[in-house]
């Protein structure tokens, strides 16, 4: 494999950006993955370095959510525990017990959408299954194929 | 068997088998006998998982093995939700919340926000790698059988610390619904303990066979329907709330008492962060966890489930702490105050869930469903964890090291004994269990955390991770878990007990330390011995490629067919 011939001039077109006339889009299309180092913090392809843009972004929100609250409460005690209007809860109960969860859930919903904003961006189709299965196994079991698989 | 039973009878000596009197380990406050309502809900439970697994069986060989075609999103969510949730989510989570107020809430974080981390970096990538659990995983993307058997050991280790808080769980609540049996020599809870591990082993003998995924989805509809009508019910009753406890509750925090509401009053700032951590990577490196994301469809499925798991999770998990607090309140009303001296009991926090359901003075029936729910959670846990610590022996030890040539007859047998050994394991280690459910279940995850997270982490985004990097941070993530389990005396031996360790690497977030000194070791090593041949590398980068990818293969398969007899010269 020339692991590193495409590898480099990837990365060199990289560097001249637009002005090479050739999009994001275009250059995904001649990547091939097998040739790709894979280094969470060097992404080599264009696809690869959108996704990271997001993965990474989401995951300092995230660290910000899940330890935030707690730490602020370490720092400063008395502005964190104030009950909040309203919902009576002190501050910082509400920021973890509910933020927490409720944050990392509305972040999961973020990066999927996200992550399939991408996908579009590159084009890229999901195989879907033959809609076969899901009736006649389900309703008559004995009369399937089990275990063969299509 | 036979060989370990004894091993861990010695282990343990004396001073545990002295049994306990019959006043100890019994929840004070907890309306404890036979009641013959609740004990036909919890029959009638199994036996309804049971049959819902019969009836779909069939459509399960082919969904959940080959190719999931018939699981969504929605339901994959929901299958999700049904495999998290343990004892230790049902009644641990309130009892902690119960017991130590906002040093609780680390568990409420960290088993939800845990998912996001598992869908951004794990989700997808493990599912296009094709191997879907942990020794499979670390033996192949390591080339390595020694780093195959650390895993497997490891899941095995995770399945018995795990199921040790299911034990105490099913204990204490069987305890509630049959009353206590009175068999000579051992205490009510021990004796409800033992009785429903025996039933569990059978159950799993007879849903092994069915783990299906339609049997998940109705468990996760029951569990968290008990869950959330007691919760209503209760506040309710309680006159705390009246359509949404999870946000009503708050009123009543400012009037419990300090021990519930003021953070770092009860564990520091530090242990807080640490549990978190620990639990939030160690949800990432659970080997069954990673199972669900094989039985869909594709990859955007995969992450969209993971989505929807977590929002069913966080169902329970923002139902708990109302739980706790109105358990709280009406346990210091009616009981005795509930911090101070004697305080509530580590045992009564354990099934505070049902305690405040009692206490509100709901109609039993509708407590004991309530019960059933916590039951359900604990048995259907213990199944899944034994399974997959059985096969990590069956299969992934004795079959692919100790005797290649086993026959599936030995394997099915070497499987059924170390459920069986599991099980004796288990029931001896939670006669006397040395912590409430949901710190027992944590060193679970502490270990999850610390040996396979950053094998799973860094096998999957960094292509040169090697195996001798593997074999050094996988043994020095053991140890490290190891350490602190015998500092504070987890394996029923005396503690060790040093001041130093216990302060700043407590066995309950023991993570925190360890995770970045396993990612540490595995980097430096790996950088200092050969890279990884360019096959397992190739592994990796197809693990992160767009290209859609047919379900039935694994990356594996496509780079040998790239380098072999596929048509390599083909790329553009």
């Amino acid at each position: 494999m020339p692991d590193n011939t495409t590898h480099e001039s990837e990365r060199k077109e990289r560097t001249v950006v637009t002005d090479g006339g050739r999009s994001d889009v275009e250059r995904e299309k001649e990547i091939d993955y097998l040739n790709v180092e894979i280094n969470l913090l060097k992404p080599g392809t264009p696809f690869m370095r959108d996704h990271n843009r997001v993965i990474l972004t989401g995951f300092f929100l995230w660290a910000i959510i899940v330890f935030g609250p707690v730490t602020a409460t370490r720092l400063a005690p008395d502005l964190m525990t104030q009950p909040i209007p309203g919902l009576g809860f002190p501050l910082h109960y509400f920021l973890i017990a509910i933020g927490g969860p409720g944050g990392a859930l509305l972040l999961s919903v973020w990066y999927v959408r996200k992550r399939d904003k991408i996908d579009e961006k590159y084009g890229i189709e999901q195989v879907q299954a033959p809609e076969t299965t899901r009736t006649d196994t389900s309703s008559e079991p004995a009369a399937t194929d089990g275990g063969v698989d299509r | 068997m036979n060989g370990l039973a004894f091993a861990a009878l010695s282990l343990i000596g004396d001073a545990a088998v002295v049994l306990q009197a019959d006043e100890e380990l019994l929840p004070e406050g907890l309306n404890i006998g036979f009641k013959p309502v609740p004990a036909i809900i919890v029959i009638a439970m199994m036996g309804l998982f049971l049959a819902a697994g019969v009836f779909y069986k069939v459509a399960d060989t082919s969904d959940m093995w080959v190719a999931g075609r018939s699981i969504g999103n929605v339901e994959n969510g929901m299958a999700i939700g049904s495999n998290w949730m343990s004892a230790a989510s049902y009644l641990g989570m309130a009892a902690l919340i119960a017991l130590s107020g906002v040093y609780g809430l680390a568990f409420v974080v960290g088993w939800t926000a845990g998912y996001f981390v598992l869908l951004i970096f794990l989700a997808a990538q493990m599912r296009r790698f094709g191997k879907y659990t942990a020794p499979d995983f670390i033996g192949d993307r390591f080339n390595s059988d020694a780093a195959r058997a650390i895993a497997a050991v490891t899941t095995f280790l995770i399945g018995f610390v795990y199921a040790l808080g299911q034990a105490r769980g099913m204990g204490l609540v069987g305890l509630y619904i049959l009353g206590d049996p009175g068999i000579p020599g051992l205490s009510g809870y021990q004796a409800m303990m033992v009785i429903f591990m025996i039933i569990t082993i059978a159950y799993l003998s007879l849903s092994g066979m069915l783990g299906a995924t339609k049997t998940m989805v109705l468990q996760y509809v029951i569990l968290i329907g008990a869950f959330l009508i007691g919760l209503v019910v209760t506040g309710y009753a309680g006159g705390y709330s009246t359509i949404l406890p999870q946000l009503e509750y708050g009123m009543l925090i400012s009037e419990l008492s300090a021990e519930f509401s003021e953070p770092f009053v009860n564990q520091s700032y530090y242990v807080w962060i640490a549990t978190a951590f620990s639990l939030i990577f160690g949800t990432c490196g659970l080997p069954h966890v990673l199972v669900r994301f094989y039985t869909v469809e594709n990859e955007r499925m995969a992450r969209w489930s993971c989505t929807w798991g977590l929002f069913f999770i966080s169902l329970l998990y923002l139902s708990a702490p109302a739980y706790a607090a109105f358990g709280t309140d009406l346990y210091s009303s009616e009981v005795q105050p509930a911090y101070g001296d004697p305080g509530m009991s580590a045992e009564a926090g354990d099934v505070i869930v049902v305690l405040a359901t009692q206490l509100a003075g709901l109609p039993t029936w509708l407590v004991g469903i309530v019960a059933a729910g916590g039951i359900a959670a604990a048995v259907a846990t213990v199944a899944g964890l034994f399974i997959a610590g059985s096969s990590a022996i069956s299969h992934d030890i004795y079959a692919n090291i100790i005797n290649p040539d086993a026959t599936q007859r030995q394997q099915v047998l070497v499987g059924r004994l170390s459920i069986v050994a599991l099980g004796a394991l288990t029931i001896l280690f939670s006669l006397d269990p040395s912590a409430p459910i949901a710190a027992l279940v944590s060193f679970a995850f502490s270990l999850a955390a610390t040996v396979l997270f950053p094998m799973f982490f860094l096998g999957l985004w960094w292509e040169k991770t090697n195996r001798q990097g593997a074999l050094a941070g996988m043994s020095t993530g053991l140890i490290l878990w190891l350490i602190p389990m015998f500092n504070e005396g987890h394996f029923q031996i005396a503690p060790l007990g040093i001041e130093f360790l216990e302060t700043w690497m407590p066995a309950i977030g023991s993570g925190l330390i360890g995770v970045p000194v396993v990612f540490a070791v595995t980097i430096v090593v790996s950088l200092v011995t050969p890279e990884p041949p360019l096959q397992t590398k190739q592994m990796v980068r197809q693990c992160h490629s767009p290209d859609p990818m047919p379900k039935d293969k694994t990356a594996a398969d496509v780079v040998r067919e790239r380098n072999g007899n596929g048509p390599t010269p083909a790329d553009d």
